[in-house]
């Protein structure tokens, strides 16, 4: 291995797991430590920690390509691996990268600027027979000109940021007294989020499903995929569950999708890991949306499926091997599901839920994964994403692999925040889910009741709040409640229990 | 000394009412059924309850005075608890309690304002976006729960705002 050492510019879950991988192929590890989460469960387990938590700077810790270099460079570190997110799909970090003889783990930064670019993302798509749908050629520059042409492909359209993703600066318009607020709107969202306010406009399909496909490249031209990951189960276009494979899929579907995703990949030189995101209609035609070029939250159900681990492709090809694998080696085995935990309050419309992880207790068992960010006392700070680990449970079949990920989430216990937990739990109980008849607007149209909980879930709650007041009445009388059936319990045990409670 | 209170009254927002009798002992009833719930704490210090065979976690996030949040398998359920005494009382005052004309929309979620989309004075129907606010870096609209007039706005655009903060309050 020629790469001997790497700097993780990222945080949370993918740091450790970029870490795990980079361990295990020997390499030593740096991470940045940040003023905004000092104690960061990654910064435990790298093996050496570069500290920015000095920084006065506006641009956040993890978006400061200057400073990420030098500290790259003083520290003798031979490459970057940016994790998603953050600089990911930034062309002009993988430049700088190129250029001060850092190994960027990640394809070129021509792929980057040429995928990230959705016009010439579509041009390149248009030109290898990949099917699209219709839309503005480039950039639309005002609501005018997005009315005009929405008022030519029909309604409903979808504005969409020219730099975008994760559902930033995007918004459905159903009609044409909406365009303009709707331009508005999201044009402010795109520039905020992505530094452009640039849009473009497609027509969109109602009740697509979401079907992405993982390709792996190297340097030499070979290319193969890992099969699809559907990731219908989306709220305000945030994913929140994802599974591989999907039920959507017949082979030669697969074969088909698979195919296109490689020639867009092969298109632009693409090489590391890559995923080409795809619509796919009520009648199975399939339409590409994006190419994201970076590793992506949901790829452990892909290493699920295929046994394959993606961060070790991904820094064997930067360091210059060809795959070790064939399309004809690539075996998919049973199902995989992800769920997202994120720190948010379903009852709340997912709002963010604040707060310091008081204890954080795992499901094990061998299909069973659990990929995660955070341990006891970890803080839930407002600075960054509400995802703070995710779950991934394996089956024979998608049936075993549901059964499977609801037991698993019964047992993925955390105190001192909501977490999106009772909704994964909804979503594996749900009767359409379970039979695979869903899409995008699953949450939005099938869900009633968007977290778990059973007939006489809310008694035993109640049970619960009376045994405690029951019980500060009782110590505050200085007696001895009658705890544990029939055996005395000293005052101070059950104050200790309270406590706990 | 007065003798504790045999009976506990636990109701919910939607008044849901559950009368537990003995909490502590195996003579637990809730609304006259017998129940058998253990409720017990393992050593990574988590509470669980068990009850038919099933297992729940359960944590107190919130409680002041006899108002009680818990959160049961990551779901959280409001409570107020009672005695009977003071239920009935309660009961009594709330016939009597005048119908509250005044709407007050509050911050779901932390985040800062972007745009103001009413004005004070403004007639704003029952659905409609009255202000943007943005949160984890999405815009999101915040909709008139009711219809009514705008009678006084507390924020500006580019306030950051925490959850639960009185935005503006509207009269029916």
């Amino acid at each position: 291995m020629k790469i001997k050492s790497l700097l993780i510019a990222n945080r949370g879950e993918i740091a450790v797991r970029i870490n795990e991988t980079a361990k295990k192929l020997g390499i030593k590890t740096y991470g940045i430590k940040t003023s905004k989460e000092p104690n960061a469960l990654y910064l435990r387990l790298v093996d050496d920690v570069i500290d920015f938590s000095d920084s006065q700077e506006e641009i956040p810790e993890f978006l400061d390509i200057e400073r990420i270099i030098e500290a790259a460079r003083s520290n003798n570190v031979g490459a970057i691996h940016p994790g998603y997110g953050f600089l990911a799909e930034n062309p002009y970090f993988a430049r700088r990268c190129e250029e001060e003889n850092i190994v960027f783990i990640g394809p070129s930064a021509d792929a980057i600027y040429k995928m990230g670019n959705k016009t010439i993302a579509k041009q390149i798509a248009q030109k290898h027979k990949v099917p699209l749908l219709q839309g503005s050629q480039g950039n639309v520059k005002n609501p005018k000109e997005a009315a005009d042409i929405a008022s030519k492909i029909g309604y409903p359209v979808i504005l969409k940021a020219a730099s975008g993703g994760g559902g930033r600066g995007m918004r459905i318009v159903e009609k044409a007294s909406h365009i303009e607020k709707m331009f508005k709107m999201a044009s402010n969202e795109a520039e905020k989020a992505f530094n452009d306010p640039s849009l473009f406009i497609e027509k969109y399909v109602r009740n697509p499903r979401h079907i992405e496909f993982q390709i792996v490249g190297d340097r030499y031209g070979n290319y193969i995929h890992l099969g699809e990951r559907e990731c219908s189960i989306q709220r305000k276009h945030q994913k929140l569950i994802e599974e591989s494979p999907s039920v959507a899929l017949d082979e030669n579907l697969r074969k088909e999708m698979g195919l296109a995703a490689i020639r867009i990949a092969k298109a632009v030189n693409y090489y590391s890991a890559g995923t080409v995101e795809f619509l796919l209609d009520a009648d199975r035609n399939f339409f590409f949306m994006e190419m994201n070029t970076r590793i992506q939250v949901e790829h452990p159900v892909t290493e699920m499926v295929s046994g394959v681990d993606l961060i070790e492709l991904q820094i064997k090809v930067a360091n210059g091997e060809k795959l070790p694998l064939k399309q004809e080696d690539v075996k998919l085995s049973g199902w995989a599901i992800e769920c997202r935990i994120n720190a948010e309050d379903v009852q709340a419309g997912f709002s963010p839920n604040l707060g310091i992880i008081e204890k954080i207790a795992y499901p094990k068992g061998k299909n069973i994964r659990v990929d995660s960010g955070v341990t006891d006392y970890s803080v839930i700070t407002p600075y960054f994403d509400s995802m703070v680990a995710k779950l991934i449970v394996h089956g024979e079949t998608r049936e075993k692999a549901i059964a499977g990920t609801s037991i698993a989430l019964r047992k993925f216990w955390i105190r001192g925040i909501k977490t999106t937990i009772p909704f994964c739990q909804a979503v594996m109980n749900h009767k359409k889910f379970k039979k695979g008849d869903f899409n995008t607007s699953f949450i939005e149209k099938e869900m009633e009741q968007l977290y778990y909980h059973d007939e006489e879930d809310e008694m035993l709650a109640a049970y619960v709040a009376a045994f405690d007041f029951a019980a500060e009445i009782e110590t505050d009388r200085s007696t001895k409640p009658d705890f544990e059936r029939g055996k005395n319990i000293s005052p101070w045990v059950l104050n200790k229990r309270l406590k706990s409670l | 000394m007065k003798p504790a209170e045999p009976e506990y009254i636990a109701v919910s927002p939607a008044e849901n009412k559950y009368v537990v009798r003995n909490p502590f002992s195996e003579d637990l009833k809730i609304n006259g059924h017998k129940k058998d719930i253990k409720i017990f704490e393992d050593e990574d210090g988590f509470t669980f309850l068990e009850f038919k065979n099933k297992k729940y976690l359960a944590e107190i996030t919130d409680k002041t005075q006899n108002k009680y949040t818990v959160l049961l398998n990551g779901v959280s359920y409001s409570f107020t608890i009672e005695s009977p005494i003071s239920y009935r009382r309660r009961k009594y005052l709330e016939k009597y309690k005048k119908a509250n004309k005044l709407e007050v929309v509050t911050a779901p979620m932390p985040g800062k304002i972007v745009e103001l989309l009413v004005e004070v004075g403004s007639q704003v129907k029952e659905g409609e976006a009255i202000l943007i606010l943005e949160a984890m870096k999405m815009q999101n609209e915040i909709i008139a729960q009711v219809s009514g007039k705008i009678k006084k706005i507390n924020v500006k655009a580019g306030d950051s705002v925490t959850k639960d903060d009185v935005l503006m309050e509207i009269e029916r």
